[in-house]
């Protein structure tokens, strides 16, 4: 009865059971959604603005009302304009968790303040329970939005280099270097016209322009081949080496130091936290990439997929149906150590000043500032220890994930 | 013999992204500050920039071929100052006809050297210095309002004094040429794709072809051979990842074969757990807590915070030695924790692998007592995937580690590369990456060669 329960139930149950028995990684997991809520709702746990408040007889959101007007939707009042909300006095207040935004600087307790020595504060809601940092700034608050930052990079990163990674390594292990034949004309016309494509994309300017620009250029070439094709020269197909073409751009990226890659672009361009996700994303693809298509190697001679292309179906539905999302589950490990790494890669870029604005305080960036101090030991401490802290918890989540993910632990 | 597509492909990669980098290295070089000088001065640094230039190598165009449109000249790389050439490469974008172009370009020109000659007095030293600054932003301004602002300016500027006057048709003859630039702008022809060919003649070339053969260049910030600059880095992280990959397999080989050994029990778990809290721990993080505990901070004064002894002058053979070790035990505390967890795990994995072989089961059985049966016969071939694991590490014993290289002040390898990345140093950052990169290629080839000397089984010459 009971293997019978068992028959029914699908891979991934299986594989959730068996990372549950894992109570390091399963912790862990708890923990790191738990950062997640930190870093979602940073805002409202560390914001020198109030959530509610009633002043001068009006009742208002600052917190809410500020993302209204980043967006441009609102404006506030003019007597909340520039304010120092900290100085206000309100009728009814309910303030955040920590008083402080990582910009606040607290004139009264700057240059490296203690967190266990004496504050100059009003009262013990208005402590800097983590000390504060050279020009005042609150570190505790700085920790919480930096959390933001980090979880941002982490998963955007690895977003970008898994869908590089999956698409390029299906691709290159599903059809290999014959699987993808099309007709001379077509490579012919594709050739030209991908050139012709970034040739007016650059010469039109601007990136949404461009890409439409590049894309429109394909098209045209797509439509110039086909009554090419019935030329007889031009007819016999030709295969793509897609996984020769792979395995070298992954060789090619693989052999140039990744750190060395990073800093090059980031020390070149304007900081911006985009750049620095998309520069992780873009390098960090090649062992998602190596592992798909060593998954893909095997499945495409698995005799459902044989099963598949002899009902006739189109090898793109079979590629994306049915053999990608068996491959997957390796790759979740891959990006569980992935995050942990690009979370140390944009923690290392702030803390050598690259990359990140100056302005915003990430972990990195405030580790740097215990720099060369002498007894500011923590400013040092904490920011490590949450770099620290989520690395090991994401690696600990790869790690469990490989443990539950490898059939030979079934029991 | 694949691995030659794939250099070629890294240094093209590398070429480009320099090339297409903000910032003149030329006048980064010679640090010109002579803005507004006499003329003689002026001109002077004028031909010092087109020699430098000439000297680099940077006077010749940048590649074999370039695809461009029809409005931009081949020719345009012959505009010796960078921000000139972009400044028209952009008024080419933008109105297409470079005959124009090139005429309003060079009456600016010859009224920036024209304006260098004049004699400055108390009547117009005011307006002088706003011509002066005036012409220079006209030969870098894109932009149509502000050089049409500039050429007014220009205008009532040289009405300021009587002895500018005489240059009041010059002016005019520039304003009418920018007229000329956007009456007859022709901008279709930037749609219209064309390819230059320039032949061997060009940086990349000249750059390949040097460096196959050990010329690296010069470095860009100190004028020392590239070579000789690369040398001196090398040594000290050479130095120092050999003391810690020394320091790392002597550890963590006897620590993976004791967890192997205690395979699952307490022993096992505590070595694992601390491995890999090691493992997480950003080196970065350490390295600065090591300096606040250790080096000079409030607490322990007891190592330099600076990885490389000053001057050893002076010492005996023993002070010396001692010098360095005194300077280097920080860092390689740093170098080397990070890498145990990796490699005992290998070294427990093949371990425990070895241990459940027949011949183990054999020797056991024939009574060999367990010390034996581990050191002697299960560790031969447990070692062998170790050894190779050595091909992968050995490229980034020479390239470095950027990070700890940089906080502790090691003149190495990483930190020559982010210096020279940083002041855009391209001689160095290309002989850098291409050497990294072939060193990495040769790793792999060495780590497949080395797996099938140990493990005759595997054949590369036979699927």
């Amino acid at each position: 009865m009971d293997t019978n329960k068992e028959l029914k139930q699908d891979y991934w149950s299986y594989v959730v059971r068996q990372f549950k028995k894992n109570k390091r990684a399963l912790y862990s997991l708890y923990i790191v959604l738990f950062m997640l809520f930190i870093a979602v709702f940073a805002d409202f746990l560390a914001n020198e603005k109030p959530i509610v408040c009633t002043y001068h007889g009006k009742t208002y959101f600052p917190i809410l009302k500020d993302y209204a007007v980043s967006l441009k939707l609102s404006q506030f009042p003019k007597e909340l304009n520039n304010v120092v909300w900290s100085d206000l006095k309100y009728d009814f207040v309910l303030r955040a968790p920590i008083p402080y935004s990582p910009s606040t600087q607290d004139i009264l307790n700057f240059g490296f303040v203690s967190p266990f020595g004496k504050q100059d504060v009003p009262s013990l809601r208005w402590r800097h329970w983590l000390g504060t940092e050279g020009i005042g700034r609150d570190i505790l608050s700085a920790l919480i939005h930096g959390t933001r930052i980090a979880f941002i990079i982490g998963l955007i990163s690895m977003s970008i280099a898994s869908v590089i990674g999956i698409l390029l390594g299906a691709l290159a292990g599903f059809f290999g270097d014959r699987g993808i034949r099309i007709s001379r004309a077509a490579l012919i016309m594709g050739i030209i016209f991908t050139c012709l494509g970034l040739f007016y994309a650059n010469a039109v300017g601007g990136f949404f322009t461009g890409i439409l620009a590049f894309f429109v250029c394909i098209f045209i070439g797509y439509l110039i081949s086909r009554p090419l094709k019935k030329i007889p020269i031009l007819t016999p197909k030709t295969s793509i080496p897609i996984d020769i073409i792979v395995q070298r751009m992954i060789e090619i990226l693989v052999s140039i130091p990744r750190l060395f890659l990073i800093i090059a672009v980031v020390a070149i361009a304007k900081p911006s936290i985009f750049l620095v996700m998309a520069v992780i994303g873009l390098t960090s693809w090649t062992e998602i990439a190596r592992f798909i298509r060593a998954e893909l190697l095997r499945i495409r001679n698995l005799e459902y997929i044989e099963a598949s292309e002899a009902l006739g179906f189109p090898r793109w539905r079979i590629l994306l149906k049915h053999a990608i999302p068996n491959a997957l589950s390796p790759v979740l490990i891959t990006i569980a150590f992935g995050i942990a790494a690009a979370i140390l890669t944009e923690s290392f870029l702030s803390f050598i000043g690259l990359g990140i604005p100056p302005e915003t305080l990430t972990w990195g960036k405030l580790l740097s500032l215990a720099q060369g101090g002498k007894s500011q030991l923590w400013v040092a401490i904490f920011p490590g220890f949450a770099i620290f802290l989520t690395v090991t918890l994401f690696n600990l989540i790869g790690e469990g994930l490989t443990d539950a993910l490898d059939p030979r632990q079934k029991k | 013999m694949l691995f030659i597509p794939t250099l070629f492909a890294i240094s093209l990669l590398t070429f480009f992204l320099s090339t297409n980098v903000p910032g003149d290295p030329v006048e980064q070089m010679l640090n010109s500050n002579s803005e507004i000088g006499s003329s003689a001065k002026a001109q002077a640094a004028e031909i010092a920039y087109v020699q430098k230039r000439k000297q680099l190598g940077l006077d010749l165009p940048t590649f074999y071929f370039s695809i461009s449109d029809k409005a931009t000249p081949k020719d345009l790389f012959e505009i010796p100052k960078k921000f000139e050439r972009q400044n028209l490469s952009k008024l080419i974008n933008q109105y297409g006809n470079w005959e124009e172009i090139k005429k309003y370009y060079q009456a600016v020109k010859a009224f920036d050297v024209k304006i260098g000659n004049v004699e400055s007095d108390s009547t117009n030293a005011d307006a002088l210095i706003d011509i002066k600054s005036d012409v220079k932003q006209l030969l870098i301004e894109p932009d149509n309002k502000v050089i049409s602002f500039l050429i007014n300016n220009l205008k009532t500027n040289a009405q300021a004094a009587s002895n500018l006057l005489y240059l009041q048709p010059e002016v005019n003859t520039i304003q009418q040429l920018y007229g000329d630039v956007q009456t007859k702008a022709t901008p279709y022809k930037k749609y219209i794709p064309t390819i230059h060919w320039y032949g061997t003649k060009n940086q990349y070339h000249q750059w390949i072809t040097k460096f196959m053969v050990g010329d690296f260049g010069i470095s860009y910030q100190d004028e020392k051979p590239v070579k000789t600059v690369i040398w001196e880095a090398v040594r000290w992280t050479v130095l120092l990842s050999f003391i810690s990959i020394f320091l790392t397999y002597l550890i963590a080989i006897p620590l993976g074969i004791v967890s192997a050994a205690n395979k699952g029990n307490i022993k096992d778990q505590t070595i694992s757990t601390t491995l890999f809290i090691l493992y997480s721990l950003p080196s970065f993080w350490v390295a600065t807590l090591l300096i606040m505990f250790f080096g000079g901070g409030d607490f322990f004064n007891l190592f330099p915070s600076f990885g490389v002894p000053q001057t050893t002058e002076g010492l005996s053979f023993f002070g010396k030695f001692a010098n360095y070790i005194w300077h280097l035990t920080l860092p390689v505390v740093c170098y080397t924790y990070g890498g145990l967890a990796f490699i005992s795990r290998q070294m427990r994995g093949a371990m425990v692998n070895a241990l459940s072989q027949d011949y183990v089961r054999t020797a056991r059985a024939k009574g060999v007592d367990e010390e034996k049966v581990l050191w002697k016969h299960a560790i031969k071939n447990s070692l062998l995937p170790i050894i190779t694991l050595f091909a992968n590490v050995f490229p980034l014993a020479i390239s470095g580690s950027v990070v700890l290289e940089l906080i502790f002040s090691i003149p190495g390898m990483g930190k020559t590369a982010y210096e020279a990345l940083v002041a855009r140093n391209y001689p160095v950052v290309y002989t850098v990456v291409m050497f990294s990169a072939i060193l990495t290629l040769v790793g792999y080839l060495v780590a497949d060669i080395l797996y099938a000397v140990v493990d005759p089984r595997i054949s590369y010459n036979k699927k």
